[in-house]
């Protein structure tokens, strides 16, 4: 009888463990996630200046979307918490997609190799940036099982886990940038 | 998630199967020690028993350790160069953002033919290696495509024992070759006949298992690992026609532009998104699913 109770305050004692682990590694996968969008954010603002100073010569008269970018840049820089990096973030993605929208009127400028290699890594980092965020979602997803389903739902009541919010691409992101010309 | 709890099953099943074909192969040292010390004089016993121990701890060590580079060697990879190969590179940091995976070393192999293969110990120590075919010919989404699909490899830790198995069972079977063919050219000299004897045994014992070597080598790879690498990559993507593709440019490709240049070994054909050798026939030895099979599954996603 003595040994039937041993075991299993052993078994509950194991689950306790395994459970607390699991929320550990679960929600560290988060954070990690959160900070490569983080990563990839900071790389984008860092190769705005290069890119303005590339294209300086070629186009005088586009004043309007370069300030746009640079402006969204600024944000990023001053933002605060993460989700007015996010924020800030996706309004410098979508000045950037309205620049080389504009971009493509200039032959001279895409002859550059030094703005193509540009262009090219922007456009890497975009993907990268989509990448990020899903992984954010997807460990967003499986910490959101292990807090809702049981027995991990009990686990969560007793270590006061719950459910976290996924990442929602703000509102201005999603629109297409707007390209006049 | 029952699918979460398959892929850990299938890490563990890939650590115990590559544990065992260590112990395998150090055993298969060992008794082949054995052999020839009981035919040629119980005396050396000892001797040649240490000098088994050793050369069979080397050997699994080595192959352990050094089994990606000797893979690499054996098709004659480079390290990719991040300036020359950029698409590659951010193909594979997305997909190692997409995956969480650590970001692999990179590498390409000389060769007009589209194909990839990851090779390592583990995640941390992982490499993925593309032919320059595959470079020139993909376009960007199935070229993550197939990214993907490796790196799913390196998350179940396919990679290991897929690895494993080319390397040790590959050298064994190029051993025997080595071994059966100086057996034929040194029969017609005078030999003592201990000397003599000690040849023949394990000369028979060679002829027996390099056969069934490569034909393990064949059954690494299993249609499901690459099933389940096919549909992990999805998750990594997103996006199941970019692999689709990328597979039905790998099918449409001549077959004649690759015959001249046979220099994959057999050993090294399982780690390969296709089998670098195209045989026509789908058949049960054959080393990889049906690539057709593959995109209609892709496609039904």
């Amino acid at each position: 009888m003595i040994f039937w109770l041993i075991g299993l305050g052993v078994l509950v004692l194991l689950a306790f463990i395994i459970y607390y682990n699991r929320f550990v590694t679960l929600s560290n996968r988060i954070d990690n996630s959160l900070s490569q969008i983080d990563v990839q954010l900071r790389k984008r603002a860092d190769l705005v200046p290069n890119l303005i100073n590339s294209v300086k010569g070629y186009v005088k008269h586009e004043r309007g979307v370069m300030s746009e970018v640079t402006k969204a840049r600024k944000e990023f820089m001053t933002a605060k918490n993460f989700e007015g990096k996010v924020k800030a973030g996706a309004q410098l993605q979508s000045a950037l997609g309205s620049f080389f929208a504009i971009a493509e009127n200039y032959p001279q400028l895409k002859a550059n190799e030094n703005f193509l290699h540009l262009q090219q890594e922007l456009a890497a980092i975009e993907d990268k940036v989509a990448y990020a965020r899903q992984h954010y979602n997807d460990s967003i997803l499986s910490y959101n099982n292990l807090c809702k389903k049981f027995p991990g739902v009990m686990f969560a009541s007793i270590y006061g886990k719950s459910v976290k919010k996924y990442l929602e691409i703000p509102q201005e992101a999603r629109a297409v940038p707007k390209v006049e010309f | 998630m029952p699918q979460h709890i398959s892929f850990d099953d299938q890490i563990q099943r890939n650590k115990i199967k590559s544990f065992l074909l260590i112990v395998i192969i150090f055993a298969f040292f060992i008794v082949l020690g054995y052999i020839v010390s009981m035919v040629l004089d119980p005396s050396y016993f000892f001797i040649i028993m240490i000098f088994a121990t050793i050369f069979s701890l080397v050997y699994v060590v080595a192959g352990y350790y050094k089994s990606d580079k000797i893979a690499l060697a054996s098709v004659k990879a480079k390290p990719a160069s991040r300036t020359e190969h950029r698409m590659l590179y951010h193909a594979a940091e997305g997909m190692a953002i997409s995956s969480g995976l650590p970001m692999p070393k990179l590498y390409v192999m000389e060769s007009e033919e589209i194909n990839a293969f990851a090779s390592g110990r583990d995640p941390k120590h992982s490499v993925i290696c593309f032919t320059t075919g595959a470079l020139k010919k993909l376009d960007k989404q199935e070229l993550e495509g197939v990214m993907a699909h490796e790196m799913s490899h390196i998350a179940n830790y396919d990679i290991r024992f897929m690895t494993l198995t080319a390397v040790l069972i590959g050298m064994v079977s190029i051993i025997a070759q080595i071994f059966l063919r100086s057996l034929w050219f040194s029969g017609g000299r005078n030999r003592e006949g201990k000397e003599q004897a000690i040849l023949m045994v394990v000369g028979i014992v060679f002829a027996i298992l390099a056969p069934i070597a490569t034909q393990l080598v064949s059954f690494a790879i299993s249609r499901k690992r690459e099933y389940a690498a096919d549909a992990s990559g999805v998750k990594f993507t997103r996006y199941p026609q970019g692999l689709a593709n990328a597979l039905k440019k790998i099918k449409n490709e001549s077959v004649s532009s690759l015959d001249k240049e046979h220099r994959v070994s057999k050993a090294m054909a399982p780690l390969f998104i296709s089998d670098p050798f195209k045989r026509k026939v789908q058949g049960l030895f054959s080393t990889h699913p049906d690539v057709n099979d593959r995109i209609r599954k892709l496609e039904a996603m």
